[in-house]
């Protein structure tokens, strides 16, 4: 019985704490699918995002409404222009994939130091305390934190397919994704289309990190962490599978938390490098499911990348 | 003078990294942010089995070099079995993952790191000693990286790097390549760490972390991709700047993110407005320029 409880414990937590990580996966895999780009410049939107809840809600009082707003504001500022000054400079420079790579990893690493030397190496949480209320469902803790954070999940990603699936810049991304310059023969403005992907990704890392930072510590390098695992998510998922990322993010949420029962707590975040490998060895593109055409984010496709990927120009 | 020599020493071993891993990205052109746990491969190792195991300190360097070399082609296997570019992101894996192991592990000290590494050469020889070691290494270092790049080899390499369809399509086999130029490279590095653990005699995982590849990037980039004197100049400019802010007498907390700042600053500014880097060699990072060139120029 004991044993029952605390797997349905672990269950509920696991399930409750992968709605940061669905976000972030969602993100990030949304950016590789529309720009064909690995995003690893996602970490230092999310540093940016942290951080500037971290300073409305610590540093100047404001309510925890008002620090939402300045958050998503600054997270949505960061991608645009990321977007516009680095991606869009970079695609019409017709850099290779190579450059992209290590641009996007030095930006996500100069925000980190920028951040570690306005805030300091030591942890840092929105709020003062991490402390939710709780309350008991049947023999299953249930903490004030859980239930706004996963409503707040499944609100932004009903919004997000639903945007996808009915709105016409929506169906102009899966355009973009599917064949960017059949889209714009068809008169798709892809830079456009790139904007909007890079936003509403900038958007879902800023709920994410408002509901981590709420629930856990951040460091100025905890970006580069939450990244990879929503990076191993992606792969597993199938590279060009938004809803795939997402649902290998809860899987993995879940192995993750669940380890607890089979290995000491200072070896879980190990878990983390054992599942991108994995991903690399064994899923590279990702577990397939059987396809079901015509629905968005449901079909696996095999995307271009790196040297068999058409020249960024041609993108642009 | 042990101060002097302790910079000499530095700067060599970082002309060393900056050389190999030159090696990986320039020549190669194979993304790999883990360059510095291969560092530290080669020092734990070397440390471990000199000081632990009682083995012979020449033989725990060859040791460390080894299982530098090897680790590389267990990172660089399957990654480049689907594609370069899951390199970069199973080395960011890899090295946060082996110093997540490091810090973990009993017997490699821990988060504090590990002690009392027995020195080499130099309670016989003097410090000289090491000093002349380390630079002749380096110097060796050079010499192959030099004699590769302009080897029949060597031209397979850039044949790879531009073309790999076409280079694939003679028979050569692309992936083998890779992996032996990665493994070189890496075990290069493990050599400079195992020399780092005998003159330093103190190492803990910090001194291998992200910081360290944003720091060996940014001599590569910054000095000259594909070039024998950039990673060269990169190293003594970027060894130079540490220690002209150390004078400044700032606080740990303060001085790292500073560092970690300017390498990771110097490195977009020169991407962006000097991506030859201060010892240009031709067409670095424009393996697609050209062909966007002519898109535009069809248009």
């Amino acid at each position: 019985m004991q044993d029952t409880t605390i797997i349905l414990q672990i269950l509920w937590t696991s399930l409750a704490t992968s709605t940061y990580y669905v976000l972030f996966a969602v993100a990030f895999a949304l950016v590789l699918k529309v720009t064909r780009l690995f995003n690893f410049a996602q970490a230092a939107v999310m540093t940016i995002a942290f951080y500037t809840a971290f300073v409305a809600v610590q540093w100047l009082e404001w309510p925890a409404w008002a620090a939402f707003i300045a958050m998503m504001v600054m997270t949505l500022a960061a991608s645009y222009a990321l977007e516009r000054i680095g991606f869009e400079a970079l695609r019409q420079r017709g850099v290779s994939v190579m450059f992209v790579f290590v641009f996007t990893f030095m930006v996500s690493e100069f925000v980190a130091y920028v951040a570690m030397l306005i805030f300091g190496t030591w942890p840092q949480t929105i709020f003062p305390m991490i402390f939710w209320p709780v309350t008991l469902v049947g023999e299953i803790a249930v903490s004030g934190w859980d239930i706004p954070a996963m409503a707040a999940t499944v609100a932004a990603l009903t919004a997000f397919f639903a945007f996808m699936r009915f709105t016409r810049t929506g169906q102009f991304m899966i355009g973009v994704a599917d064949n960017p310059d059949l889209a714009e023969l068809y008169g798709i403005n892809k830079r456009q289309i790139f904007l909007v992907a890079m936003l509403i990704a900038g958007a879902f890392v800023g709920l994410g990190m408002f509901l981590y930072g709420t629930r856990a510590q951040v460091l100025p390098q905890t970006g580069l962490s939450l990244m990879l695992f929503a990076i191993a998510a992606t792969i597993i998922g199938g590279i060009g599978n938004i809803a795939g990322a997402a649902i290998a993010a809860v899987i993995l949420g879940i192995i993750q938390n669940a380890s607890i029962l089979f290995i000491s707590s200072e070896w879980q975040g190990f878990l983390l490098y054992i599942f991108l490998f994995l991903a690399i060895v064994f899923f590279p593109n990702g577990l397939r499911l059987p396809r079901r055409r015509g629905r968005f984010g449901t079909a696996t496709r095999d995307i271009p990348l790196g040297r068999d990927a058409p020249p960024a120009e041609s993108q642009a | 003078m042990e101060y002097l020599y302790g910079i000499i020493i530095i700067v060599g071993l970082y002309v060393i990294l900056a050389t190999s891993f030159n090696l990986i990205i320039g020549y190669g052109g194979l993304v790999s942010i883990a360059h510095p746990v291969f560092f530290a491969l080669g020092a734990y190792t070397s440390a471990v089995l000199s000081r632990d195991v009682g083995a012979p300190v020449l033989l725990a360097m060859l040791a460390g070099t080894l299982i530098a070399l090897l680790a590389s082609i267990a990172l660089a296997l399957p990654s480049l079995r689907v594609s370069g570019d899951y390199l970069l992101i199973a080395s960011i894996g890899f090295q946060l993952g082996i110093l997540e192991m490091i810090k973990n592990f009993r017997f490699t000290g821990g988060p504090g790191g590990f002690t009392n590494i027995p020195p080499f050469l130099i309670r016989e020889f003097g410090r000289e000693s090491y000093v002349v070691l380390v630079l002749a290494v380096m110097i060796a270092v050079i010499l192959l990286v030099w004699w590769i790049s302009r080897s029949d080899y060597g031209r397979a390499m850039t044949a790879m790097r531009d073309d790999e369809l076409a280079f694939s399509s003679i028979g050569r086999d692309a992936m083998w390549m890779k992996i032996a130029i990665f493994g070189l490279g890496s075990g290069i590095a493990g050599l400079a760490g195992a020399l780092y653990a005998h003159y330093f005699r103190f190492i803990a995982p910090e001194q291998f972390e992200i910081l360290q590849s944003s720091a060996i990037l940014t001599m590569v980039v910054v000095g000259g991709l594909r070039t024998t004197w950039g990673p060269i100049v990169g190293a003594l400019l970027l060894q130079a700047m540490p220690q002209a802010i150390s004078f400044l007498h700032l606080p740990p907390s303060v001085l790292g993110p500073i560092q970690g700042l300017l390498f990771t600053g110097l490195v977009l500014v020169f991407m962006f407005f000097r991506p030859q880097g201060l010892v240009p060699a031709k067409d670095v990072w424009r393996t697609v320029q050209r062909t966007a060139g002519k898109v535009r120029e069809n248009r």
